[in-house]
């Protein structure tokens, strides 16, 4: 597990790169420099500013002095939670998560329900020969709208014949969030259930749905010996071996939205292109702002669980705009995060936004 | 202000599907997590902010088996100094006998108050009285429904309670004294998981329960059956498509003249 007091935040210049690739500062009351002096001079920080990051980690990654002002964040954070002193909502999904294992406070018991709308029974992890676990993030198992990506992809790797199990209702939150959010731990009690059922079953690779659940795994969960992918990965090989064949032409200009923690965080960028591309008829688009320097849909960090005080245009939004200003119909994305946040606005310019998982059943 | 404040541990149900025991004695929650009984969440919080500024002890006190310990932990992230457990391995449903266990119990272990708190109900079994049985065991005064504590005086504590009607009523009373907290009182802080191991290290206190019944009554009270009330008649379910289902609700809102 990463350390932590991983901040040097003595070491900040104040050159501003932060500030500069930060999708919160200069719209938000927030600003992450701003943030770090207080750090560096441990002035008092207003309770609500550090709430407004989405964790979308743009300023580490630009930082020249490798400050990792997100870790700052956390830290921030951190204190607060050990103080009780949180917002009403972010405390309301941390409480839940405790209790329920996952956010919304939905049924454990329930986790694994998305799989009954299957037309076929997929096994439980200890069942499979491969050890290949299906991993799904709280919002698939639950949310209505994202329900339909764990059954798209488990439709697909089915057709494909790639075998893979899941652990119903014995998952649990994966923590990227909860550890974001500053309970440290919190986050520690989640990765150590979700690593002691990963090691009595044997997991030997994990799939998982959501960028933020992979990038934990992989990232933060210390050395599992599993290798952890995200489920563009697989079916990106999948369609290249043949054994997923996208044949039904889709007359459509889609752009694709390099997710947070998939594109910058853990630099996946090609497989869900390389998806996109393999489909017939299809115009495939490229926001000006990709790849590494993606513009955050801002649903990550415990975004989705904090209400901001003050109006303000949000990146989905912008995020519509420049996919219409592209010429794109569609806008696809990987992260049930992304999905939620560009669905709004795109519902009210005219244009869809679809998970891949989505566009791909539509052309096999 | 020495405070004992009554937790109690209770299962999270409200998005459960319960399923009834086949002998209807009993609900499954054999799958269903639990937590600190909502209502005794606010009764801690409230007497965490008035000692912190008036001074003085909390005492957390459960009823249950060991599990319940985990609110004890709880309470003692929260700001209590103390947990004691009034250990019972049967679960006591009757609030007589709760209020009898905890009279006993506060009496024979000589826990220090002036004001014993308790939520005004328990998630669970909703009797809502054990606070004010538990008043009357010890001739203490006793206020329901508390939302507000605006004064302590040297032996009078002035609150507010919640009426019927959204009417408020402001009353002193008497210390030693007995409070039932209604929640939405303050606003409860988060524990963190880092508070609670903290806590784990304060000891608590394990009592046998049957101490404190001292041969008197056992339950007056016993849960019989449990069932779910009868499926009632009179529901049609709209069959086909979705604009026949439409036409076919339209006709029938027509014909009741709901929509003209």
């Amino acid at each position: 597990m990463q350390e932590q007091a991983a901040s040097r935040v003595l070491v900040c210049i104040q050159c501003g790169k932060c500030t500069g690739g930060c999708p919160e500062s200069g719209r938000t009351p927030f600003n992450i420099r701003m943030l770090v002096r207080k750090r560096q001079f441990k002035y008092a920080i207003e309770e609500a500013l550090p709430w407004y990051c989405t964790a979308c980690n743009a300023c580490t990654l630009r930082c020249p002095r490798d400050v990792k002002p997100s870790e700052i964040i956390i830290e921030i954070r951190s204190s607060m939670v050990e103080e009780g002193n949180i917002p009403v909502t972010i405390q309301k999904a941390l409480e839940s998560t405790f209790v329920q294992k996952n956010p919304w406070g939905k049924p454990r018991s329930k986790r694994g329900d998305w799989a009954e709308k299957l037309g076929f029974k997929v096994p439980h992890i200890s069942e499979t020969e491969h050890k290949r676990l299906l991993f799904s993030c709280c919002i698939h198992a639950y949310d209505p709208r994202c329900m339909v990506i764990p059954v798209n992809v488990a439709t697909l790797l089915n057709k494909a014949g790639y075998e893979f199990g899941i652990l119903g209702e014995e998952e649990c939150c994966c923590g990227n969030e909860i550890r974001r959010i500053g309970e440290v731990g919190l986050f520690e009690e989640l990765m150590e259930e979700n690593i002691a059922n990963f090691k009595e079953y044997g997991v030997q690779e994990i799939i998982a749905l959501s960028p933020h659940c992979m990038n934990t795994m992989k990232n933060e969960y210390g050395d599992m010996g599993i290798k952890v992918v995200h489920y563009t990965e697989v079916l990106s090989d999948l369609i290249k071996e043949g054994a997923l064949k996208t044949e039904k032409p889709l007359e459509s200009g889609i752009i694709y939205h390099d997710p947070c923690f998939l594109g910058k965080q853990n630099k996946v960028f090609e497989p869900p292109r390389e998806i996109l591309k393999s489909l017939k008829n299809v115009n495939v688009h490229e926001f000006v702002r990709s790849r590494d320097i993606s513009l955050c849909c801002e649903g990550g960090g415990g975004r989705m669980f904090f209400d901001v005080e003050v109006p303000y245009q949000r990146n989905g939004e912008i995020r519509v705009t420049d996919a219409q200003k592209a010429g794109a119909d569609t806008i696809a994305t990987a992260c049930p995060f992304c999905l939620m946040n560009l669905e709004d606005p795109a519902k009210e310019k005219g244009i869809f936004v679809k998970d891949i998982s989505e566009i791909l059943m539509e052309v096999i | 202000m020495d405070i004992i404040v009554l937790t109690k541990r209770v299962p999270v149900t409200q998005e459960e599907e319960l399923k009834v025991a086949p002998d209807g004695r009993s609900v499954d929650l054999s799958r269903v997590p639990f937590r600190m009984n909502d209502w005794d969440n606010y009764a801690v919080e409230e007497a965490v902010r008035l000692c912190e500024k008036q001074g003085g002890v909390i005492t957390g006190v459960s009823i249950g088996d060991m599990e319940s310990d985990e609110v004890l932990r709880r309470a003692i992230a929260m700001g209590a100094k103390d947990g004691c457990l009034i250990e019972s391995q049967t679960v006591v449903h009757d609030p007589f006998t709760r209020a009898l266990l905890l009279k006993g119990f506060i009496e024979k272990e000589n826990i220090p108050f002036n004001m014993i708190f308790g939520g005004v109900q328990a998630e669970d079994d909703q009797f809502g009285v054990t606070c004010g049985i538990l008043a009357a065991m010890l001739g203490l005064p006793f206020a329901s429904m508390v939302i507000g504590i605006d004064d302590i005086q040297k032996d009078t504590v002035i609150l507010r309670r919640e009426l019927e009607g959204g009417i408020q009523e402001r009353i002193s009373i008497k210390t030693p004294c007995v409070l039932s907290i209604q929640s939405g009182i303050n606003e409860p802080r988060y524990v963190s998981i880092m508070g609670i191991r903290k806590a784990s290290k304060v000891e608590r206190r394990y009592f046998k329960a049957e101490k404190y019944l001292d041969g008197g009554a056992g339950s007056l009270i016993d849960v019989t059956r449990w069932f779910y009330p009868p499926k009632k008649e009179g529901a049609v379910i709209l069959q086909g498509e979705l604009d026949d289902a439409c036409k076919q609700l339209i006709g029938i809102l027509k014909e009741k003249g709901v929509l003209q």
